[in-house]
């Protein structure tokens, strides 16, 4: 593993309920009254998949109704198809949840993922510009749909560090700033602005979250 | 690298810049989710019952045409859904009022004056208007043996389709038995009963009209012929004789035409029409009034399915 090459989110499992029991959905947040059909992934890597399943809100008339990651991380799974995630997106036709499904599997495939942050790969950072948001992450941020958003993820001190430079580095507001610990030990941000902002930012942050991991006790 | 990220492109990029000269790892394959079930459902691949089979061979009704779960088919409903848009479109054709004379027909018509209160008054489409009245009596041929009426009845279509060729095949078989065919005409808006007071105007022995029927599922061209002796205002369905479906899949226009003119001679020969007409009597008419299964008609297909 060399440095910042990416490491790949693997799908654990994706699954779908064509007509779920009422039940089922209001336990998962959706509305009987509205959905019927719920499609599921997990994946071993959370923050990805949060991006993902707001990609699928792009791609088919899909709700996610449920995104929750797991405590400590895949590492600490409860087993082989667990992951660090279970996303749920909800829909009145199966057939949305299909196309909703496959838009998350092409966005974990070709577009979000971590990035290893030193040589050996241990530290992991997840610098992800998002050009136009879906309907779930806007909402989970508070901005617009279709508004640009930096997605920052990283160690927490690496975290902590990262995000006061790509704070500094360009014209972008924090939206969101989940201090340690995450469910899973990570540092999380939301950064909006414009695209260019928000790009300069996410590389500033993954460059510091680099330089920490190689210089981890510089006073 | 994938073009498809943004986000990879820039890291790439930082990448490059921190001294890393490498590509970036292609991902590993992704998942394939597997396309929804198709909504279309195939028909039943087993065979219809033997039952089903020899039910339908002998007849265009909906029968044995199977089912999907709890429905028809595709292919059966869309079938269904053309063949009754014939029959509405053959109901809603007006024949038009110059018809008649291009064909060189004298041109009658009922008291009927719209195509609506056709429809709706079938006692006034069995009886002419003053004027037609007129017409025939001072253009018609009278004493006749034969009087041959077209008429456009319940299906326009039918009658501009095969009437004139079954007029042609009538009067050209009658005349080859020696029957003396009056002038024919053509009535518009007409009921069967209006070959009563045709034939009575024109004195002929036998009044024979030829319409429009009914338009079932698929036949919107289907012609009736309808024979009465002695025509006279006040017959009854009791004193007629008739054939059904002339049609190219059913009676073609020829064979009716030689039928109706044996059928004529035949009243004229027994000196009565109806349930009184002995059929067994009249040779020529292929076991008429027999218990003999007629021959099968072929279901035309309107719609094209895989």
């Amino acid at each position: 593993m060399s440095l910042l090459e990416p490491i790949y989110p693997k799908v654990l499992s994706v699954r779908r309920i064509p007509n779920a029991d009422p039940a089922l959905l209001r336990a998962y947040g959706a509305d009987p009254e509205r959905h019927c059909a719920l499609g599921l992934v997990t994946c071993d890597q959370d923050d990805p998949t949060y991006v993902a399943l707001d990609e699928a809100t792009k791609h088919a008339d899909v709700e996610v109704v449920y995104a929750k990651s797991f405590y400590a991380g895949s590492a600490h799974a409860s087993g082989p198809l667990s992951g660090e995630i279970l996303g749920v997106i909800a829909s009145s036709d199966a057939d949305e949840i299909v196309e909703g499904l496959k838009a998350i599997v092409r966005c974990l495939e070709h577009d979000a993922c971590f990035y290893a942050a030193s040589d050996d790969g241990k530290i992991a950072v997840f610098p992800h510009v998002i050009a136009s948001l879906g309907h779930y992450l806007s909402k989970e941020a508070g901005l617009q749909v279709g508004d640009s958003m930096a997605y920052l993820v990283a160690p927490p001190m690496e975290h902590t560090i990262a995000l006061d430079a790509a704070l500094k580095a360009a014209d972008v507001e924090a939206k969101l700033i989940l201090g340690p610990p995450s469910p899973t030990n990570f540092g999380a941000a939301y950064l909006s602005g414009s695209l260019d902002a928000c790009q300069a930012a996410a590389m500033a942050y993954a460059e510091a979250v680099v330089e920490v991991g190689l210089q981890p006790k510089r006073v | 690298m994938s073009s498809l990220s943004t986000t990879r492109a820039l890291v790439a990029e930082l990448r490059h810049k921190l001294g890393a000269s490498a590509p970036m790892a292609a991902p590993e394959r992704p998942v394939t989710i597997q396309p929804p079930p198709a909504r279309i459902f195939p028909r039943p691949q087993q065979p219809p019952t033997r039952f089903a089979q020899a039910a339908s061979a002998h007849t265009t009704a909906l029968v044995g045409i199977g089912a999907v779960g709890t429905r028809y088919a595709t292919d059966v409903v869309l079938q269904f859904q053309a063949e009754l848009a014939v029959a509405h479109g053959a109901v809603a054709t007006v024949l038009p009022p110059e018809w008649a004379e291009q064909n060189g027909l004298l041109p009658l018509s009922s008291r009927v004056t719209s195509h609506r209160e056709f429809l709706l008054r079938p006692d006034l489409g069995r009886r002419l208007d003053d004027a037609s009245s007129q017409l025939l009596r001072s253009r018609a041929a009278t004493d006749v043996d034969v009087q041959p009426i077209l008429a456009d009845g319940l299906s326009a279509v039918a009658c501009m389709g095969a009437g004139p060729e079954l007029l042609r095949a009538l009067v050209a078989e009658c005349e080859g038995l020696g029957l003396r065919v009056g002038t024919p005409v053509c009535a518009r808006f007409a009921r069967v009963w209006l070959q009563d007071e045709i034939g009575q105007t024109t004195r002929a022995k036998v009044a024979v009209i030829l319409l429009g029927e009914r338009p079932g599922l698929g036949t919107g061209d289907g012609l009736s012929a309808y024979v009465v002796y002695e025509p006279a205002v006040g017959k009854t369905d009791g004193d007629r004789n008739m054939i059904s479906n002339i049609h190219a899949r059913g009676m073609l226009p020829a064979d009716a035409g030689r039928r109706l003119a044996r059928l004529a001679q035949g009243m004229i020969r027994q000196g009565v029409s109806g349930v009184n007409l002995d059929l067994s009597a009249i040779p020529g008419l292929d076991g008429a009034g027999g218990t003999a299964l007629r021959a099968p008609q072929v279901r035309q297909r309107l719609v094209e399915t895989p």
